[in-house]
């Protein structure tokens, strides 16, 4: 299967000329197709269906196979019929769709002593090489008590999806957009003035401005779903508080393995469970973001301290029998060196805020609904006052099927809104199979 | 008078001891036996882990491990009767300190299983088996939903939350079964003298049937080795 796969990648030009690796779509509904199929489904009953467990128990493998394959209603010149995202609202980090992806991630925990354990993760998309997604230690110092200290590539501090991007974990098949939508705002370039940031409203995919790296490449997310930073985490729990602490080499939404502008990553924080089913979460973090050599062509790299992400978030998670609902917001701040006038309103502010839910309807058949926005402050340029990137309305309904334990398909239709962009709204249908041991 | 009497009398006793005589007989005849025996597991499954806490914040709590020693035998095919006899029942199976226990059982069909919840946080009961599907959804601490297991089969259950908790229920259509203890040991009781096929289970793996005689009113032995 995974030579099959690495021979349905192409490499596809798209209209902005940014190579983009995308999943054959005959392909991938071919596969999806298979796998709900009895016969392979009855093969699937061979798989897997608990970790692999060996070294006397120390060594634990899991594994998760996604498979994702959506369709817009809007033609583009390569395809008429069931074609990709051409708004790039679902696009990550590594100018993938995450709507067209086949996603394999391998974990493995070994348990070195009782108190000491190596945790790891590496994943492929699209049959791409594979990379080291999270490698870290965990040390428990005291076996009573709820204390670990988690050093390396750990899992984010900072809010609650940051921990559930795994498709079997989530309830639909888009990312939130906080986690996942690409602003205009870039770590390695920056906009000269107001005007020129106006200019990249609803272009996050491939912005670019004249301070730093001119070339156009992606902007960032409020806080980054696909990759994790590199630090130091200390985590512990007492009765119904839960708290964790960080600091790490990159931000919230570019996070790093090397550092790449001196500054660190502070990142908190703390849920509490008051009642069985309510999970309530604040979260902050504070980092500078901007390269060195980006402050260094602004001519303010001694200050490269004050250019910084500051975000605040709070989430909510609420079940009960048979339906679960989430609520979580986040505001971050970015501040960047004013160049030249009309000058930027700092900070700039992006504001995300979303409403989930899920209702299981009979054993192993749920229906799920996401309503999400991200919001910006707004500034102004020299012909208009407008917010800085263009605001992003998405809606999201769907539900899942396990037809096994470990097998989920789901299926989601999405409809995305902004009032600046080539493409301004779209409507996708996605389908999603999942597995997982 | 009295002769008639005293002919009335013995025809009484002996139509009496005609009939006595034939359910003595009768009851000789349905005599049950049994079937004791045991199992002998060459490797034992392990116990499930968790997968990988990669993306946790710190160690997951500490959890009870169930064994996976006991087993069930059971009878392939039932006599005749058998499925009128069934008395369904009300078991449990507790949800504690993320296992549920007892981690197997084996009910005839009918009975109702009380899943209770014992730890302070959520649990949710499901099974996605052909024989039996349900799910119980979210409880918290000190609640109970219970399940009326109608259909004979091997039932899987699962946590939704705690993916690493799962149990057995193996449900039959008549009452010729029985779990073995830790060391492998059972019997199987009350069964009409014949020759039956016997079948041992482990964690999904079943043995080869084995014909065994039940003689009238005696017990019969098994033994068998699984994996």
């Amino acid at each position: 299967m995974y030579s099959a796969a690495r021979k349905a990648v192409k490499l596809i030009p798209t209209y902005n000329s940014l190579p983009v690796r995308t999943l054959s779509p005959w392909w991938l509904a071919g596969l999806t197709l298979a796998m709900t199929s009895g016969s392979v489904g009855a093969a699937a009953q061979s798989l897997p269906s608990e970790p692999i467990v060996f070294g006397d128990g120390r060594v634990t493998i899991g594994a998760e196979v996604t498979g994702t394959f959506a369709c817009t209603n809007s033609a583009t010149s390569t395809s008429e019929v069931c074609s990709d995202d051409t708004g790039y609202f679902n696009y990550s980090d590594y100018q993938h769709s995450t709507l067209r992806m086949l996603r394999v991630d391998v974990s493995t925990a070994v348990k070195a002593t009782e108190r000491l354990s190596v945790l790891a993760e590496v994943r492929s998309e699209d049959g791409e090489r594979v990379r080291p997604y999270a490698l870290y230690v965990r040390l428990k110092p005291w076996s009573e008590r709820a204390f670990d200290i988690q050093a390396g590539r750990v899992p984010p501090t900072f809010g609650a999806f940051a921990r559930r991007t795994y498709p079997s974990d989530n309830l639909l098949i888009g990312y939130p957009l906080a986690y996942q939508y690409l602003t205009s705002l870039r770590p390695d370039a920056l906009p000269a003035n107001a005007d020129e940031l106006l200019r990249m409203q609803g272009r996050g995919w491939r912005s670019s401005f004249s301070v730093g790296n001119a070339a156009g490449d992606k902007g960032l997310p409020i806080a980054s779903a696909f990759r994790w930073d590199t630090g130091v985490q200390v985590h512990g729990a007492i009765r119904i508080v839960d708290a964790a602490l960080s600091v790490t080499t990159g931000s919230l939404a570019n996070p790093l393995v090397g550092d790449d502008n001196g500054g660190k990553q502070i990142a908190g924080r703390v849920s509490v469970r008051p009642l069985p089913g309510l999970l309530l979460g604040v979260s902050a973090s504070h980092s500078p973001y901007l390269t060195r050599a980006v402050t260094r062509a602004a001519g303010v790299e001694s200050e490269n301290r004050n250019y910084t992400q500051t975000a605040f978030g709070a989430d909510v998670e609420y079940s009960r029998d048979y339906y679960l609902v989430r609520f979580e917001t986040i505001v971050s701040d970015w501040r960047l060196p004013l160049v030249a006038a009309p000058s930027i309103r700092l900070p700039l502010r992006a504001t995300s805020t979303l409403v989930e839910g899920r209702y299981k309807i009979r054993p192993g058949l749920y229906a799920a609904a996401r309503l999400d926005h991200l919001g910006f402050s707004e500034i102004t340029g020299t012909t208009r006052t407008s917010t800085w990137d263009a605001p992003v309305t998405r809606y999201e309904i769907g539900g899942g099927y396990s037809i096994l334990r470990n097998v989920l398909l789901k299926g989601s239709f999405q409809y995305n809104s902004r009032p600046a962009g080539r493409t301004q709204k779209l409507k996708l249908g996605a389908l999603q199979l999942v597995f997982w041991f | 008078m009295r002769s008639a009497f005293v002919c009335a009398l013995l025809s009484c006793v002996a139509v009496a001891s005609i009939v006595l005589t034939n359910h003595a007989v009768e009851l000789r005849a349905a005599a049950p036996g049994a079937i004791r025996g045991r199992v002998t597991l060459r490797t034992v499954v392990p116990v499930n882990e968790r997968r990988p806490t990669v993306a946790e914040l710190g160690t997951p709590r500490e959890r009870d491990f169930s064994d996976r020693l006991r087993s069930v035998v059971y009878l392939e095919s039932a006599p005749r009767g058998a499925f009128e006899r069934i008395e369904p029942g009300r078991v449990v199976m507790d949800q504690r300190n993320e296992t549920f226990v007892p981690h197997l059982l084996a009910v005839t069909t009918g009975t109702v299983v009380d899943f209770p919840n014992g730890d302070p946080f959520y649990h949710n009961v499901f099974s996605l088996s052909k024989a039996n599907r349900f799910d119980l959804g979210r409880y918290p601490s000190g609640k109970l939903k219970s399940v009326q297991f109608t259909r004979p089969g091997i039932v899987r259950v699962f946590c939704e939350i705690h993916s690493h908790m799962n149990a057995y229920i193996l449900v039959f259509s008549h009452p010729f079964f029985a779990v073995t203890d830790d060391a492998g040991r059972f019997r199987i009781e009350n069964i009409p003298p014949g020759t039956y096929n016997v079948i041992a289970w482990n964690e999904g793996t079943a043995s080869e049937p084995k014909p065994v005689t039940v003689p009238d009113g005696a017990t019969s032995e098994a033994d068998f080795t699984l994996r």
